[in-house]
């Protein structure tokens, strides 16, 4: 046999998976990581694994993936999935879960939507939401701590089992998944000779896991050998195919036509999720009619259209989707100023001419006096707000932002959309707080929203080459998550155009429209490409005015939870910017004062009032000025 | 959703029915400008597929001495000895073209546009034409607007037919468009009251055509004219090309360049210039009633190449070119910069999802690029004046 790359497999710690991974330790042609199903789905997508024991929601979200015969199901109750409460759900406003599993809080919804139930969902470490399970929360526990749990409970339902007694159906929960073509024959025989081994040994599985644990066997094997099946047929199939419908019918998942799902490799036991053939079937024109009738858009579904739809089909679908979201007639603006309070900065980002090191000569902090001279003119000329935002200067501490974000609250009375979640987890690491300790205190200083810049492109891989000490595109979502979850609303962007690919854009879309699936935390999205100029230490990649109507109206059919897409006629120039408002834009973004990143790259596009809503007179609507939560401020004409 | 009225001038286009002045009006005030953009690029793309054009032209000037007044122009200075006036002797002209140009890699065409100037000779433009011809022979010369023309020949006493006959010997291969301006009398009297009439502009690239000097057309809008003045300029220029057609003329309006007001710099300062949509809708309401010329132009200096670029989808089929020398544009606030390298230009197309082509004045294919980006597409990154931030969030 000839040399081969290992085959990167992501694997999921848990018990119910470990007959799956179990045989997989010690193969040498095989590089085992194990991870929170969230993490494994990403690293599928994200190409850092050539398969992946991936959840469901994942597998019907991505697209464009061949799953095993092999997965994690249950055909009644499964115990490691259950809704616990002290009250009768019908009472249950909130439920309480930990972040591991997307397809649970699903396949949750589903259930409750049953149920006539539709309460909020926050989210807890497993062990918080299980202490503050009491009145009308509830708790969604995953996992080992679930195990038994429910006699602890006044009420309790076991998912798995729910599913079953509605739909006589078995529940799919994960199963090993490959992009489609990726990997072939033997690497694939592999998998299934050690799930072959790893079922057989269950129950000793289960026996050293509850030992190491210092637990009592018997329930781990019961468990792991009785409740849990790893071979996936025909009526596991369905199930999943049931769990698409059901997921779709409340636009929690992408539409999967039910050929989708069909066996490609009977001889390898692969299905194809998503799959070619279904997808030839759908042309570009079906599944923009899909998406301008409300459906939502899988990652491939996405990807098929950003590469291949017409640019008038794409703006014309865009255009139609932004009509019913907001006032079809309008467009919205709003009167701030950009003030960068420092240009100090550690991160150093090969895409940015602002920032200097802390130390070097030309790095400077606004003095209040300075910052005094611009937030006057800003109140003056009408303005209702600052975008407040900096660099990471080690000098400046979470007081210092306490006490500026007070003093200008009392001094000016404007709105703060202020530090973007970059600035917020650097304040916390040099404090030594979490994210909620700095947006709690910073929120109860005066801070208003949270601005979504620094998202770049989530994806982690263009991340460590763009801006290698920024964060992680978790983090950055943690930030937002925790902000929303206060009450704070952010906006999001994307700066594309580096290293990015296509795939990265649509799954930078995927990521914000999943948190905002969870929160609602979101105002508006704002896209724009990379901007070339001196000091800048990356070239461009994929550019043109035509990728930027694109991909602004392929963020309005992804974004089907967002209501706002605004576009960026400060990167853009106006008459693109005008454009853009027929490619799915409704807002128009500020009428800004001052913006020293643009400037110092090179450009400064300004532009008063009449201009801006002569602009959006003549793409066809009125105008209103509004605030940062986009309610209007005048009336609109 | 387009308006019905809409509809019926798309079963009209598809239909390969001519369109009549109130079909034009309803395309400028149709809501929907999408459609009217998707409408155009269908009419586009049957012509030209997905091929968009580009050439690498050389821009001179030899005189910005004139004798018109025309409220729009930021470039015209009234008279010799005047500050900022400035005309070149036939050596110095030669020269100027000769510091412009790589002579390893020459442009296909030199195109000469200047002031109305009231104290040269005749002979000055038959030696300067006899001049390039020596020294640049395999640069076309594409010289002179009508508005030249019809200034020879009422300035040395000569018919148009003439002075087109003389300037031909002496070397002029083809016209440019320009003078064009707005030929509605109501228009054409307050913007440039002094210069050749639509007729006379009309009659000259006529008898061009007879002589075999392929010619181009333009439109300067975005100022004071209305959509109905436009309609009336595009269905006289198809008019003139329908009759060069149907005289059989050796020659033909090549191509027509809707061309962005600005304002900055000239006595319509208080006229703001078209937005952007009104620049794409322009060029494509112009695709569709222009039927019998075969090429538009969304040329890139007037409109910025982030327009022009967007334009290839909106019935546009050429870009322009390389342009080594623009300063019209230039003294009025222009908005794009200086000058595009071939592989800007290549990119900017393949951008578009179109096929670059090179091609010559008389649209004859010089390189058929790929289509799939190459690495000669690379970004080149001089003077770009426009679009360079980074982080700008709201």
């Amino acid at each position: 046999m000839t040399a081969v790359e290992p085959l990167r497999i992501a694997g999921v710690g848990y018990l119910n998976a470990a007959p799956l991974v179990h045989g997989l330790a010690g193969d040498p042609g095989v590089e085992l990581t194990l991870a929170s199903p969230r993490e494994v789905a990403r690293r599928l997508a994200e190409d850092e694994a050539d398969c992946a024991l991936i959840p469901v929601a994942a597998v019907l979200e991505q697209g464009g993936l061949e799953i095993l015969d092999l997965g994690v199901s249950a055909d009644g109750p499964v115990r490691s999935v259950v809704l616990v409460a002290a009250r009768p759900f019908d009472e249950i406003r909130t439920v309480l879960l930990d972040a591991s599993s997307r397809t649970s809080v699903v396949l949750a919804r589903v259930v409750l939507s049953w149920m006539g139930l539709s309460p909020r969902f926050l989210r807890r470490e497993a062990a918080q939401a299980i202490a503050e399970v009491g009145g009308d929360v509830a708790a969604l526990v995953i996992g080992d701590p679930a195990i038994d749990l429910a006699e602890r409970f006044a009420h309790s339902i076991d998912l798995a089992a729910a599913w079953r007694a509605k739909t006589g159906l078995p529940f799919v929960f994960a199963v090993w998944a490959v992009r489609r073509g990726a990997v072939r024959g033997e690497l694939i025989e592999r998998l299934y000779r050690a799930a072959d081994e790893g079922i057989s040994a269950a129950s000793a599985i289960a026996t050293s896991y509850a030992e190491a644990k210092g637990e009592r066997p018997d329930r781990f094997v019961s468990y792991l050998t009785r409740n849990i099946r790893h071979r996936l047929g025909a009526r596991e199939r369905e199930g999943l195919l049931r769990f698409a419908e059901e997921a779709s019918k409340l636009g929690l998942l992408p539409d999967v036509p039910r050929e989708a799902l069909f066996p490609v490799d009977p001889g390898l036991g692969l299905t194809n999720a998503d799959g070619p053939r279904a997808r030839r079937a759908a042309s570009v024109d079906a599944l923009l009619d899909r998406v301008v009738d409300g459906g939502r858009l899988s990652f491939e579904d996405a990807l098929h259209i950003y590469r291949e739809a017409d640019l008038f089909a794409l703006g014309m679908a865009a255009d139609v989707v932004r009509r019913r979201k907001v006032r079809a007639d309008v467009v919205t603006y709003i009167v701030d100023r950009n003030v960068n309070y420092t240009n100090v900065c550690t991160t150093s980002c090969r895409f940015c001419a602002f920032y200097r090191p802390p130390g070097h000569d030309d790095g400077w902090t606004l003095s209040r006096e300075e910052l005094g001279t611009k937030l006057r003119e800003v109140v003056g000329a009408g303005g209702v707000q600052i975008l407040l935002q900096g660099g990471l200067n080690p000098a400046l501490r979470l007081e210092w932002y306490e006490e500026l974000f007070r003093w200008i609250k009392s001094t000016y009375g404007l709105g703060l959309h202020a530090l973007s979640p970059e600035e917020i987890l650097y304040i916390g690491q040099l404090e030594g707080l979490s994210t909620e300790v700095v947006l709690a205190r910073l929120r109860a200083a005066g801070l208003d929203s949270v601005p979504g810049g620094g998202a770049e492109i989530l994806v982690d891989r263009v991340r460590r080459q763009i801006a290698k000490a920024k964060c992680t595109s978790d983090e950055w979502l943690g930030v937002m998550r925790a902000a929303h979850h206060m009450g704070l609303r952010s906006s999001a962007t994307m700066m594309y155009g580096t290293v990015d690919r296509d795939v990265d854009r649509v799954l930078h879309l995927l990521k914000l429209r999943e948190l905002q699936d969870e929160t609602g935390g979101f105002t508006a999205f704002f896209c724009w490409d990379f901007q070339y100029e001196q000091g800048t230490r990356i070239a461009p990649g994929d550019h043109g005015t035509v990728l930027y109507l694109r991909t602004q109206a392929l963020a309005r059919l992804v974004l089907d939870n967002f209501d706002h897409v605004g576009s960026s006629w400060v990167t853009q120039g106006p008459a693109v910017g005008q454009i853009a408002l027929r490619f799915g834009a409704d807002d128009w973004g500020s009428v800004m004062f001052e913006e020293n990143v643009v400037s110092s790259a090179g450009t400064t596009f300004r532009t008063t009032a009449p201009l801006i809503e002569r602009q959006i007179h003549e793409a066809g609507f009125k105008h209103a000025r509004r605030d940062v939560r986009y309610a209007y401020l005048t009336e609109p004409t | 959703m387009a308006t019905a009225r809409f509809q019926e001038i798309a079963a009209k286009v598809r239909g390969g029915e001519r369109l009549g002045f109130d079909d034009g009006l309803a395309l400028f005030e149709e809501p929907d400008f999408l459609s009217v953009g998707a409408l155009a690029n269908e009419v586009r793309e049957r012509l030209h597929g997905d091929r968009a054009y580009y050439n690498r032209n050389v821009r001179l000037e030899v005189t910005n001495v004139c004798v018109a007044s025309c409220m729009f122009c930021s470039f015209a200075k009234l008279e010799e000895g005047m500050p900022g006036a400035r005309t070149l002797s036939v050596p110095q002209a030669i020269d100027s073209l000769r510091a412009k140009v790589d002579p390893s890699a020459l442009p296909t065409e030199v195109h000469m546009v200047n002031g109305l100037h009231p104290g040269l000779a005749f002979t000055y433009y038959e030696e300067l034409l006899s001049a390039l011809r020596e020294a640049f022979p395999t640069l076309h010369r594409k010289c002179f607007t009508a508005v030249e023309i019809d200034f020879f020949a009422k300035h040395y006493g000569m018919t148009t037919r003439v002075v087109l006959e003389r300037l031909r010997a002496a070397g002029l291969e083809s016209m440019p468009g320009g003078g064009a301006e707005i030929f509605h009398p109501e228009v054409r009297r307050k913007l440039c009251a002094d210069k050749a009439t639509a007729e006379e502009w009309a009659a000259i690239h006529g008898e061009a055509h007879e002589l075999g000097i392929f010619t181009n057309a333009t439109m300067l809008y975005g100022h004071i004219e209305t959509f109905a003045h436009r309609v009336d300029h595009l269905l006289r220029l198809r008019a003139l090309q329908q009759e060069s057609i149907a005289q059989g003329r050796p020659a033909r309006l090549q191509a027509f360049i809707p061309l962005a007001f600005h304002p900055e710099g000239n006595d319509l300062r208080r006229v703001p210039g078209p937005t952007g949509v009104d620049d794409l809708r322009t060029l494509a309401v112009s695709r569709l009633m222009l039927d019998n010329v075969e090429h538009l132009k969304a040329y890139w200096v007037a409109s910025t190449p982030k327009i022009a670029q967007v334009g290839l989808a909106f019935g546009a089929d050429d870009v322009d070119g390389t342009i080594v020398s623009e300063t019209i544009y230039g003294s009025a606030g222009k908005r794009a910069p200086e000058g595009l390298a071939v592989d800007e230009l290549v990119r900017m197309i393949r951008e578009a999802g179109r096929t670059p082509i090179e091609r010559d004045t008389l649209y004859r294919v010089i390189t058929e690029h790929p289509r799939a980006a190459a690495p000669e597409a690379s970004f080149r990154l001089k003077d770009r004046r426009e679009g360079r931030h980074l982080e700008v969030v709201s």
